[in-house]
């Protein structure tokens, strides 16, 4: 007998905008009666597999997003790749996030059908609503079903950012602490740091611990407590955007122009962006957020580059050394 | 206040014009050399893309001649364009120069009003009387030149010195640059269009029909794509290009506001394989591909390293039913004119071949 599948399966790939709105599209997709399907963490042949499917030019992020799309083929009925074009007014995405189902579609032949709304708040509400609408007519037909879902997405959406920027948590603690509530008690883990770093850059890098070599808990054995965008409130986030760039122009100037000019002014001891090769929006942002580091801060910066090709210990010799020179910078302070 | 501003192609021509009608203190900075890439090179993030580098060579060159007024595109569009202004201000600040930047609108509705604005304002408000027929005369001066390199390209694959043609353009852009009258260059339009008429060409060669795609500021520069027209030529290829900043200008000016779109055909071409605008030429990239798969032997398509437009148009272009063989020449600091001229030889052996193949299958 044929099995029929009452709850179609879908596909989301660990990358990207994973680690923004996991909560909110698993929300959205629970209450539509739908089962979602996350790929496992990145490794070794996820990293390949992508690389070997697009032009070598691509930048790593998008490399790693498809080899998570790889793995995902032939476990899920529908693979989720939003085309998120704005988040904000007059704030843009980058070119990669607009073209990531096309380009997965060319990357991905054998991809199964791809849901890809256009979000675009730029546009306006009322398209929004409609991408939303069109998104939810896959499983229902109902409007009504359609706007619960996307009412308590957007609830998700709005604790999982509390819970990281109220409580000091990063994306995978509080996602661990929402999805596994009970199973596991979140500890607050060591208490005895010795110094404050704090971490710059893409969620998709920092928290994916293949390609930073597991740089947090890193960071962690080496007595570091470690501070990210998340922690920060989004307001102070854009008056620091406004004061080192002239106002924000990518949805990402907040993680990385923003939060370097936060902390660069903060009580920490050193400060690491962590920038993609062949990043656009990066190559440009990191370096105002240098140039700042340089004249008006006398906070130590470093930064780090990741490609498929960068080695774990060339990477971690640079990180040891700047971390023996905070060590040895805060020794000379106290004495 | 003395207004410098970076080149991209030949616009250089009809902005030197428009200053000198309005009468604004302006540097023209030395075309683009390989010293003007080394500075930009050393100044600018690794990361950043060639028209990056370029550009920030030809700023930080008129200030060096005393400019104190930088004039840079800007916009919210998806590339990392809208980005340049800001990081390429304090780089040059770091480097020590007091100068304004002065932003124009490349994305923004109302382009042509923002423009005309900027413009009165920099000819420390010359009369509207005196500012739109200066655009205007800037205009035609930028269509002139257009069209000439458009009659050039066809002269230049069939010509039977190599050469001629090229000589004439210059020729003929020297004599547009200097005029200063309407009717002149009228004149001179005339005359040279006659005079490419008369070159001697080679009227029965049917040569290879190629179109060159790609970011705007890299295929119309030449010294950032190594001449490839140029070189294209001399092997006796025919190119064709859809893209020009008189096209440009005509109709995100003022055609786009009309309800006019440009790239329309293009855009519904690339549709099935590339739904939305990513930004950049990208988008076109691949419509262009698409829609010219039968007219053309062959397509071109030149990108700065890491442009992020053309990296998505690059990852989709082979997956298109149309099949037309694609040549990507990824532009950069790096590229070497003999790694460039050895791919474009092969690539146009093997359109040669393609083409015996097609004739001889049609005999059959």
């Amino acid at each position: 007998m044929k099995e029929i599948r009452q709850r179609p399966r879908i596909g989301i790939p660990r990358a990207l905008l994973y680690y923004e709105y996991y909560p909110m599209w698993k929300t959205f997709f629970e209450h539509l009666g739908a089962q979602v399907v996350l790929s496992s963490p990145t490794n070794r042949q996820v990293l390949a597999a992508g690389s070997s499917r697009v032009v070598a030019e691509t930048c790593l992020p998008v490399k790693v997003f498809m080899g998570h799309v790889l793995s995902l083929v032939g476990k899920c009925d529908y693979m989720f790749v939003p085309a998120i074009r704005s988040m904000e007014k007059r704030i843009h995405n980058c070119s990669k996030f607009l073209g990531l189902p096309d380009m997965t579609k060319a990357a991905v032949p054998e991809c199964p059908p791809i849901l890809e709304p256009d979000i675009d708040v730029d546009k306006g509400k009322r398209e929004l609503y409609q991408a939303i609408y069109k998104l939810g007519r896959h499983f229902t037909w109902d409007p009504l079903k359609v706007k619960k879902a996307s009412e308590a997405a957007w609830q998700a959406h709005q604790s999982y950012q509390a819970q990281m920027c109220l409580r000091g948590q990063t994306p995978l603690q509080a996602m661990e602490e929402m999805f596994t509530a009970g199973e596991r008690g979140i500890g607050e883990g060591k208490s005895n740091f010795s110094f404050n770093i704090a971490l710059i850059g893409h969620p998709y890098l920092l928290y994916d611990e293949h390609v930073n070599y597991r740089l947090l808990p890193r960071l962690e054995e080496a007595g570091a407590r470690v501070f990210t965008t998340e922690m920060v409130d989004k307001g102070e986030l854009d008056a620091f955007v406004t004061k080192l760039a002239g106002g924000p122009y990518w949805t990402y100037d907040d993680e990385v122009v923003g939060a370097g000019g936060y902390y660069l002014e903060r009580e920490v001891d050193g400060v690491i962006g962590v920038v993609a090769f062949g990043c656009g929006p990066d190559s440009l942002m990191v370096d105002i957020v240098q140039r700042y580091a340089k004249k008006r801060s006398k906070k130590p910066f470093m930064l780090l580059t990741l490609d498929e090709h960068s080695a774990e210990t060339g990477f971690l010799t640079r990180l040891e050394a700047f971390l023996d020179m905070i060590q040895r910078r805060k020794k000379i302070k106290c004495a | 206040m003395r207004i410098g501003f970076p080149h991209a192609g030949n616009v250089y021509i009809p902005i030197k014009s428009l200053f000198q009608e309005l009468n604004v203190d302006f540097v023209v900075p030395p075309p683009n050399s390989k010293q003007t890439l080394s500075l930009g090179v050393k100044y600018s993030p690794e990361g950043a893309c060639l028209p990056f580098k370029l550009t920030l060579g030809n700023l930080i060159e008129s200030c060096e001649l005393g400019a104190d007024t930088l004039l840079q595109a800007q916009g919210f569009g998806v590339c990392r364009l809208g980005y340049y202004a800001r990081t390429q201000e304090q780089i040059i600040r770091d480097l020590g120069y007091d100068f304004e930047m002065v932003n124009f609108s490349v994305s923004e509705e109302n382009k042509l009003w923002g423009f005309l604005k900027l413009f009165k304002r920099l000819s420390n408000d010359a009369p509207w009387s005196k500012v739109i027929p200066a655009f205007h005369f800037a205009i035609a001066k930028l269509n002139a030149i257009d069209e000439i390199e458009k009659a050039v390209r066809k002269v230049r694959a069939i010509e039977v010195e190599k050469g001629t043609a090229n000589r004439l353009l210059k020729e003929a852009l020297d004599k547009i640059d200097q005029t200063s009258g309407r009717a002149s260059l009228k004149r001179i339009k005339k005359d040279y269009f006659e005079a490419l008429a008369q070159v001697p060409q080679d009227h029965k060669a049917n040569p290879l029909k190629v179109g060159v795609v790609g970011e705007i500021f890299v295929v119309l520069e030449p010294f950032s794509n190594l001449d490839v027209e140029v070189e294209l030529g001399k092997l006796g290829v025919e190119v064709k290009r859809t893209i020009s900043f008189s096209r440009w200008i005509r109709f995100s000016f003022f055609l786009n506001p009309l309800g006019v779109d440009e790239w329309k055909k293009v855009h519904q071409a690339a549709m099935p394989y590339l739904k939305r605008d990513v930004g950049g030429d990208g988008w076109e990239s691949v419509g262009e591909k698409v829609l010219h798969a039968q007219d053309y032997d062959g397509i071109v398509h030149v990108a700065p390293f890491t442009c992020l437009p053309e990296v998505i148009a690059q990852n989709i272009m082979p997956t298109t039913r149309e099949n037309i063989p694609v040549l990507t020449l990824i532009c950069d600091e790096q590229m070497g004119k003999a790694g460039m001229m050895t791919r474009l030889e092969a690539f146009v052996d093997l359109l040669e071949r393609r083409r015996r193949q097609k004739t001889r299958a049609a005999i059959r």
